[in-house]
């Protein structure tokens, strides 16, 4: 997939790559890193967080790693999901996007207050 | 004590929800999903946080989950039959409110059973045929050829229970005539225009022929239902010959 033909993500879609982008984690690593990044503004249950996991594996994006322990939690091995190069590929894709809406929305925003300056 | 008693019973129940997910969702998922329904519940148990609220709450998101990836793995043919027992199932509405309202309309259950059976056949009838063509007149002449068929079929039993005239069930000639047109045309919209003036020329001479032996104004009533049911089988017919023109377009 092209960086051209790629369509916007959805919110859960951006907030679970964004989650994964520094490190592998597990589904309530995954909840707990977007419920932080959003400040608490998100908050996904388990049927969306996994629903969402289905498809972006299904699309490529992300895939499941090594099934193990997390020392801080307890002593449950749990399945661990990272970023594929087509995920990483689509997060820079989507910010890139949101970069540019920025910058459009600033430009028109400093042009209305010069306009309105005169 | 009591909300690790609670946590590990909310666990249970959820572990239970999660088998309504499509079998492939839920070996790959179902482990992860406990263990994070799990891990949401110590968190709050450790913050000393009610759980019932979020129980309830991570099980209706839970089961909206179910219902999207349940449908999502449907088959087109599955959806189908979905569509038309909830179809069957809302017209049912239209005689189970009747028999609330209408005076001396007394269905035992057996009855509603009968009905939406007959719902239910007649949608799939439509759906089966409906997507042979995808000219709009054919599918709104099949449908109309069913519910005229279905009509006919329900206003005659109907009829001859009530009258005690066994003769009234000449009428389902018109339907047998229907079966054999549809037959043999093999479902083509030639054929079945055909099939349709056949059949609402063979409504009318029996309505004419056969005596009603119903009082003046019953009979006025019923020749004017003859009439509108001779007209919709006309109609049906010319949706046919205009899908059947489009076809040879």
């Amino acid at each position: 997939m092209t960086k051209k033909d790629r369509a916007p993500l959805t919110p859960a879609v951006l907030h679970i790559l964004l989650a994964l982008s520094t490190r592998e984690r597990h589904g309530y690593g995954i909840m707990k890193q977007v419920e932080a990044d959003s400040r608490g503004k998100v908050k996904m249950g388990p049927g969306t967080l996994y629903g969402s996991i289905g498809r972006m594996m299904g699309a490529g994006l992300i895939r499941e790693s090594a099934k193990r322990v997390d020392q801080e939690m307890d002593d449950e091995r749990r399945i661990y999901y990272k970023l594929t190069g087509e995920g990483q590929a689509a997060l820079a894709a989507e910010l890139q996007r949101y970069r540019d809406v920025m910058a459009v929305s600033e430009a028109r925003l400093a042009k209305g207050s010069l306009a309105h300056g005169h | 004590m009591d909300t690790d008693d609670a946590g590990g019973r909310y666990r249970s129940w959820y572990e239970r929800l999660l088998r309504l997910y499509p079998r492939s969702f839920r070996e790959h998922f179902g482990e992860g999903m406990a263990q994070t329904f799990h891990d949401l519940c110590r968190e709050r148990s450790n913050a000393n946080r009610r759980l019932l609220g979020f129980a309830l709450w991570t099980f209706v998101e839970t089961l909206v989950g179910i219902i999207r990836e349940n449908t999502t793995q449907m088959s087109q043919w599955s959806k189908t039959i979905l569509g038309v027992a909830l179809g069957a199932l809302a017209a049912l509405m239209a005689p189970l409110v009747a028999s609330r309202l209408v005076e001396g309309w007394h269905w035992n259950a057996g009855s509603f059973v009968f009905v939406y059976v007959l719902f239910f056949a007649v949608g799939m009838a439509f759906a089966l045929i409906a997507r042979t063509m995808k000219v709009w007149s054919y599918k709104v002449g099949v449908g109309l050829s069913l519910l005229m068929g279905f009509g006919l079929a329900w206003s005659t039993m109907v009829h001859v229970a009530d009258s005690g005239h066994p003769e009234g069930f000449v009428y389902y000639a018109v339907i047998v005539e229907g079966i054999v047109g549809a037959s043999l045309a093999r479902l083509r919209a030639r054929g079945l225009a055909y099939t349709l003036f056949a059949m609402a020329a063979t409504y009318a001479l029996i309505a004419v022929i056969l005596p009603s032996g119903a009082p003046p104004d019953l009979a006025r009533d019923m020749a004017i239902g003859h009439g509108v049911a001779v007209v919709l089988l006309t109609t049906s017919g010319l949706l046919f010959r205009h899908a059947s023109l489009a076809e040879v377009k």
